[in-house]
């Protein structure tokens, strides 16, 4: 059997979830959220919110990240700021106690915990309506806010979620990431729609408060407590929303390591939420959407990811090694640098490469870029994407399966990893 | 129906769509370069059929003709890649792939005849090559570098006439011309100048069984 035929039903999949999202995006539902308008501030109805800041060691970013906040379009009585220093082993208190004057701010100091001790300690501080939180490596646009409020459509909503993208990336990794992050915009968006939410991002989620402490607040939840509070959510009945123009940056990992260290944390924990505690969610009718198709589609994605890459490795490493062979001996000039014979056949469409494999795999890129134009255009994301698709073209297919394969490995073997 | 059933069935509908339109693409290009073949192979009919006519008329002088063969040797060499192409595509077991193939002999047959006759009348020596392989799995692992290394010398030397042929192809002609030269059925066979040598090992090995004034930068006399 042709080894590119093993590919065939994952393009499939692929080419499906893509259609599925696309003809989402232009139902009812999503065009609705899209034509809701952003709360007024003048609203005298609009609740008490309190945003939590949990912080480990960061220095360099929590001011940027709380001078963010508190330019947002907010009625300032109605607005609280909680910062939580998880125990901060750097200047991460001095950078805090800038704003101790403020009167919108609260700071507080606690034992190291982990990420969802510090939310659970600042949810405990306020009597507010609403609470969000907001990663302190993320910053927030002014409108942010009344925009997340007008996703809040009824009582049945219990988060809002919002629309991130990489804040001034500076290297091929973030550009990726903010071509990644953008693609995500119109995932969410849509999904959302149809109640196919299955994370509640760090950066600027908000939830209704009563809901999530009659719940239980966060857990550790294998580091993925932004996932399994949405699953919790979930489970319990709730809608989660989306508010694709409340626009969050963030800055993204730097470097390939720092990358491949947080993307396995994330993928350990949807894997080990959603096959542990969360297992009864996948292909239940009761959850809808979610259940039915989100969460199935993305297990065999990992899968499905990790095979794919393996076989284009296989494939190109075939080719590669038979193209280095049959050229062995023969001089540098004629076998690798452009010849006339050779380069006649470069602009011939007789020698269009022209497989299934190759077509459906150029359908399933072109399905990925329209998604991420589609992201920048809903949210109105300022910057240039060019730098980003290239990125995203040439490196996302390389890196990703990286992670997952780490990710199953650390799964099968057992092992649990810190969290920086 | 719940609104996420709708859209699943409707993106079921459209991945059909897409998936029948790349096969259906796929399946086009392929018959348009079947086509492609197809129409070049019968210009190269009328070509070598013109060139024959040629030779017939001036058969008292046939050197003093205009027409040569070494365009149409060019054509074949151009019709061999695309061949090779849709035979990659198409797989070699394609009866479509096997008809032309067929054909290709024919004509390569056809102009090593001419090729051999021009010599003979015209005190002219060309350097002719006949390639055999085989497409048999197993049957010759050395095909592939043989036939990249031939590609290279007859692009770096124009004076060479390099006809490959598929040994087990079902042709009569072939059968006759694999019976006179008394090529046995190990692979790669090259045929230099009416000499039999078999197997592949170096670009360099393969270059000592030419004549010495063969690989000669200049074109020669012959072409």
């Amino acid at each position: 059997m042709n080894p590119e035929a093993l590919a065939y039903p994952f393009l499939f999949i692929a080419l499906f979830f893509e259609s599925f999202v696309l003809v989402t995006f232009l139902s009812k539902p999503a065009r609705s959220a899209r034509a809701r308008q952003a709360a007024s501030i003048e609203d005298p109805s609009l609740p008490t919110v309190a945003i939590v800041v949990p912080c480990w060691n960061e220095e360099t970013t929590v001011a940027g990240t709380v001078e963010s906040l508190l330019a947002l379009k907010y009625p300032k009585e109605k607005l609280e700021i909680i910062l939580v220093d998880d125990g901060s082993t750097d200047g991460t208190p001095a950078a805090m106690a800038r704003f101790a004057d403020n009167a919108q701010v609260q700071i507080v100091r606690k034992e190291n915990g982990g990420k969802h001790t510090a939310m659970n300690a600042g949810t405990a501080l306020t009597s507010a309506e609403i609470v969000g939180y907001l990663d302190a490596d993320s910053f927030v646009e002014p409108s942010a806010l009344l925009e997340v409020m007008s996703g809040f459509t009824s009582e049945q909503v219990a988060a809002v979620t919002a629309a991130m993208s990489v804040h001034k990336p500076d290297n091929l990794l973030r550009h990726m990431q903010n071509a990644e992050y953008i693609f995500g915009i119109t995932l969410r968006h849509t999904l959302a729609s149809v109640n196919g939410l299955y994370v509640t991002p760090g950066p600027f989620s908000f939830f209704r408060r009563e809901i999530i402490v009659a719940l239980g607040g966060f857990r550790e939840a294998h580091k993925g407590e932004d996932l399994e509070m949405a699953l919790r959510l979930q489970r319990a009945g709730y809608w989660l929303e989306n508010a694709p123009r409340a626009k969050v940056y963030t800055k993204g990992p730097p470097t390939l390591r720092k990358l491949l260290k947080q993307r396995v944390r994330w993928t350990t924990g949807f894997m080990r939420n959603v096959g542990g505690e969360y297992r009864d969610l996948v292909g239940n009718r009761r959850y809808g959407a979610l259940g039915m198709l989100v969460l199935p589609l993305n297990l065999t994605t990992y899968v499905s990811g990790t095979l794919m890459f393996l076989l284009a490795l296989f494939l190109l490493g075939r080719r590669a090694f038979a193209a280095i062979e049959i050229r062995s001996g023969i001089p540098a000039s004629y076998a690798w640098l452009p010849h006339a014979s050779a380069l006649s056949r470069t602009f011939d469409w007789f020698y269009l490469p022209s497989s299934l494999y190759i077509l459906l795999g150029v359908a399933t890129i072109i399905g990925s870029l329209t998604m991420i134009a589609i992201g920048k255009r809903v949210s109105e994301t300022p910057g240039s994407l060019v730098q980003g698709l290239l990125a995203y073209l040439i490196a996302y297919g390389f890196i990703a399966p990286l992670w997952v394969m780490r990710s199953l490995a650390d799964i099968a073997l057992g092992k649990k990893r810190a969290w920086r | 129906m719940p609104l996420f059933v709708r859209n699943a069935l409707i993106a079921l509908a459209i991945t059909g769509a897409i998936v029948g339109t790349v096969v259906y693409a796929v399946d086009y290009l392929n018959r348009e370069r079947v086509a492609d073949l197809q129409a070049i192979e019968d210009q190269l009919s009328i070509d070598t059929l013109s060139l024959d006519t040629q030779f017939s008329l001036l058969a008292n002088a046939p050197c003093e003709s205009t027409a040569s063969s070494t365009d149409l040797t060019g054509e074949l060499t151009d019709l061999g890649n695309r061949l090779a192409y849709t035979e990659n595509q198409l797989g070699s077991e394609n009866a479509q792939v096997v008809r032309l193939k067929q054909q290709y002999s024919l004509l390569e047959i056809r102009d090593y005849l001419a090729t051999e006759e021009l010599a003979k009348e015209c005190d002219e020596k060309p350097v002719t090559v006949l390639y055999f392989y085989s497409n048999t799995p197993g049957e010759c692992p050395d095909c592939d570098k043989a036939g990249y290394a031939l590609s290279y010398l007859r692009d770096t030397y124009p004076a060479l006439r390099v006809y490959s042929f598929d040994y087990h192809l079902s042709l009569g002609a072939l059968s006759t011309l694999i019976g006179i030269e008394k090529i046995q059925p190990s692979f790669p066979a090259i045929v230099i100048n009416g000499k039999a040598s078999y197997g592949f090992t170096t670009l360099a090995d393969l270059e000592k069984r030419f004549p010495k004034s063969a690989l000669a930068t200049s074109t020669s006399k012959g072409s």
